[in-house]
């Protein structure tokens, strides 16, 4: 067993092995020896001491010189088993035939599944979708957060309570915010339907129609996330000078001049630091869409988030899936680096001399 | 081409006063920062006003510029009364303690920035911009940003942003405060230069009686809020109203020594009976023993020798503090400490420890009441001009 056969090493190993490597010794002769000389039961505990002593020897080794990357290790294991692994291991599948309700295993495709993502009109639509999805909502946020920032600056009774208020929908889970729009745009009973009968006297159901349900769904995404461009918008905001404006009041400068050559450049950055996050984070929306509309009227409303899940856990196409999956995260990357490179042109442009 | 903001001397009888704040008030919650604040400024004048710090001498300026509501009392600018009147259009122009440079804006912009709004044409905002940086040197920075430029030429920036719409005040709070000493010496004579070339009436609040001694043609002494004292800086210097001018103005600054009412016209203090000062005439209305201070300047006391001037009485050397040309000699007399300026070269082998008889120069000599500080018996000459203190 491997802890008697710590104890038993001599003392002499020491000069020449440090502990570690003794405990790696033991585990590669214990594994495989244990698996030929044992039943499989009893291999699979030798072969869980041995790693157990491997671990240990190694633990308290780094500890006693680098103490740093051990406390880092935890995080690193659990990103590299959660995230990395499976990354991976999609981007292998990709490239085979599998499908993972089936038991017949992997064949090799090649790029037959990137093919056939590109060419795919479904995926087009979809895309499409997206793309008017994440313009709309981006935009609103944008506005209204800015909007938002604009009224908060100021001080006024109130202001703590109500800064509270209209930061919660950032907090709440999307599927609290998705089943509360979903309520809300009901048809019989829901406020909406409510308020235009009201008026009208006929319910009014938003999301029988593409526009009416592209338009609800934007319209949850953009209560849910404004607050989160008010918040960055804000911090630029109260980063401004206040002698600043004051020196352009005595300069005699109009609103829209002081805020256009001083309160612009203080929170250029960060608007557009706020553009970057709410594009990415739009392009995958899902969950608010899934809920309130799952896609329809008909696919009208299907993003290509809600498509790729359904053509991974719904049909099941999961080599499909991982190639649509790599083609958008390949998107989404030369979306950001395209922007890093203008943001960073324009600071060279203010860098250099006018 | 002038701007329609500058009055053309000779267009019309001229007010007499430029700018007037009368019983100015000013409260930032519990903290009162003026206290009924009466101040006069004539035109083309230099007026400094002199303040320790929380004085209220910013809040002062930016009442008169605008950025501050006043509490109560009349601003008057030019016969006009503005207290409802917008900064925009008050015509006056201010220079930050801080500068306040838009850093996102070439220094060109930051000059031109006071035009733009005016919709003056391009070429003559190019021409004022190239005409300001020619009077202020900073033609080499125009295309740069303001952070690139060294300390002074930030403030000049500022000052030409100040002047670039010809204003018809400029207001400038401690304009100095942030650059170092060397610097603060050449920005003075510049000052004096911009103020003798544009003939702007400049109003300028500082912490630093050397500035409001060498730039200004009248200072205006800030106190808690109002103004103790208003004159040219020789008034100041010789006929403080009391004791608060009288150390405020001068450096090294005025010694004080306890005293009281002696026998006949004289004063007692712990080192000698002091007879025959300006203050005689009201002395003898004075009750006996009363509380009394006798300010000297460290420049009118010295070591006896050559024809008296005053009372004599035996010192000795505490500490000297050689500064170039002068040296500052701290001299332990009667126990108290007193402070005497001396030549270099009259101070040469003065030692620590050293004893010798000093004399003060009785005609200079400064009376002041012990509880309340006001000056005594010298006639507090009328300040230049109406405005009378």
């Amino acid at each position: 067993m491997a802890t008697q056969a710590q104890a038993a090493a001599p003392g002499g190993l020491k000069q020449h092995f440090s502990n570690w490597r003794l405990a790696l010794v033991i585990a590669i002769v214990a594994i495989p020896g244990s698996v030929f000389l044992f039943p499989l039961e009893t291999a699979f505990w030798v072969s869980f001491g041995a790693v157990i002593l491997v671990t240990a020897t190694v633990v308290t080794r780094a500890w006693g010189r680098r103490p740093g990357p051990l406390l880092v290790a935890p995080a690193l294991a659990t990103l590299l088993v959660m995230n990395i692994f499976p990354l991976l291991w999609s981007l292998g599948l990709s490239f085979f035939h599998f499908r993972a309700n089936r038991l017949s295993p992997p064949r090799f495709a090649g790029l037959n599944y990137f093919e056939k993502v590109i060419s795919d009109p479904n995926v087009w639509d979809r895309l499409q979708t997206t793309a008017i999805v994440v313009v709309l909502t981006v935009g609103i946020q944008l506005i209204v957060g800015f909007l938002l920032a604009l009224m908060f600056e100021r001080e006024f009774p109130g202001r703590r309570i109500l800064l509270m208020l209209v930061l919660t929908p950032m907090m709440l889970s999307f599927v609290a915010v998705g089943a509360f729009f979903r309520y809300y745009y009901e048809p019989t009973f829901g406020l909406l339907s409510q308020a235009v009968r009201l008026v009208t006297g006929e319910p009014y159901i938003l999301l029988a129609s593409p526009e009416g349900a592209i338009a609800g769904i934007v319209f949850a995404d953009a209560w849910m996330w404004s607050p989160f461009v008010m918040l960055l918008v804000l911090a630029g905001l109260v980063s401004v000078p206040k002698y600043l404006y004051e020196a352009a009041e005595i300069d005699r400068a109009s609103w829209w001049r002081r805020f256009r050559t001083i309160t612009l450049p203080y929170i250029r950055g960060l608007l557009l630091l706020a553009l970057l996050f709410r594009t990415i984070e739009a392009f995958k929306l899902f969950d608010v869409v899934f809920l309130i509309t799952e896609g329809g009227p008909g696919t009208s409303t299907e993003t290509i988030a809600v498509y790729l899940y359904r053509v991974s856990f719904q049909y099941f196409k999961t080599a499909e899936s991982s190639a649509l999956a790599y083609i958008l995260i390949f998107i989404v990357i030369v979306l950001t680096n395209l922007y890093l490179y203008f943001v960073q042109q324009r600071e060279k442009e203010e860098e250099a001399p006018a | 081409m002038r701007d329609t903001e500058r009055r053309e001397p000779g267009s019309g009888p001229e007010p007499e006063a430029h700018l007037r704040l009368e019983g100015v008030g000013k409260r930032f919650g519990s903290i009162v920062a003026l206290d009924g604040l009466d101040l006069e400024v004539r035109h083309g004048e230099f007026y400094c006003l002199l303040g320790a710090s929380a004085a209220g001498k910013t809040t002062a300026l930016r009442v008169i510029s605008g950025l501050e509501t006043p509490g109560g009392g009349r601003v008057v600018f030019d016969g006009e009364e503005i207290a409802g009147v917008p900064s925009p259009d008050r015509g006056i122009a201010m220079v930050f303690q801080t500068f306040a440079l838009y850093p996102h804006l070439s220094v060109f912009e930051n000059l031109a920035y006071p035009l733009r709004e005016a919709r003056t044409p391009g070429p003559e905002i190019r021409a004022r911009v190239a005409e300001m940086a020619e009077m202020l040197r900073i033609g080499h920075v125009l295309q740069r940003k303001p952070e690139t430029a060294s300390g002074g030429e930030q403030q000049r920036i500022a000052i030409g942003r100040a002047l670039i719409r010809r204003p018809r005040l400029l207001l400038l709070d401690e304009p100095l405060t942030n650059l170092d000493a060397k610097l603060r010496h050449d920005m003075r004579a510049e000052f004096k230069r911009l103020h003798r070339e544009l003939g702007t009436t400049m109003l300028y609040a500082t912490p630093d009686e050397l500035e409001a001694l060498g730039m200004g043609e009248r200072i205006g002494v800030l106190r808690d809020g109002r103004i103790v004292q208003t004159g040219s800086p020789d008034e100041l210097y010789e006929h403080p109203v009391d004791t608060y001018v009288g150390q405020m103005v001068g450096s090294p600054k005025m010694n004080l020594a306890p005293a009281q009412r002696g026998e006949g016209l004289t004063v007692a203090t712990s080192f000698a009976d002091v007879s025959g000062g300006p203050w005689t005439g009201t002395l003898a209305d004075l009750p006996q023993q009363a509380g009394l201070l006798l300010g000297f300047r460290p420049t009118d006391i010295r070591p006896a020798g050559g024809a008296p001037r005053g009372p004599r009485f035996p010192a000795r050397v505490h500490l000297t503090e050689p500064l170039g040309d002068v040296t500052v000699v701290d001299l332990d007399i009667a126990e108290d400490m007193y402070r005497m300026v001396l030549p270099e070269s009259e101070a040469v082998g003065f030692r620590p420890g050293d004893r010798l008889d000093v004399e003060i120069a009785v005609e200079q000599t400064h009376l002041f009441h012990r509880d309340t500080g006001a000056a005594i018996g010298r006639d507090v000459a009328p300040p230049s001009g109406a405005a009378a203190a």
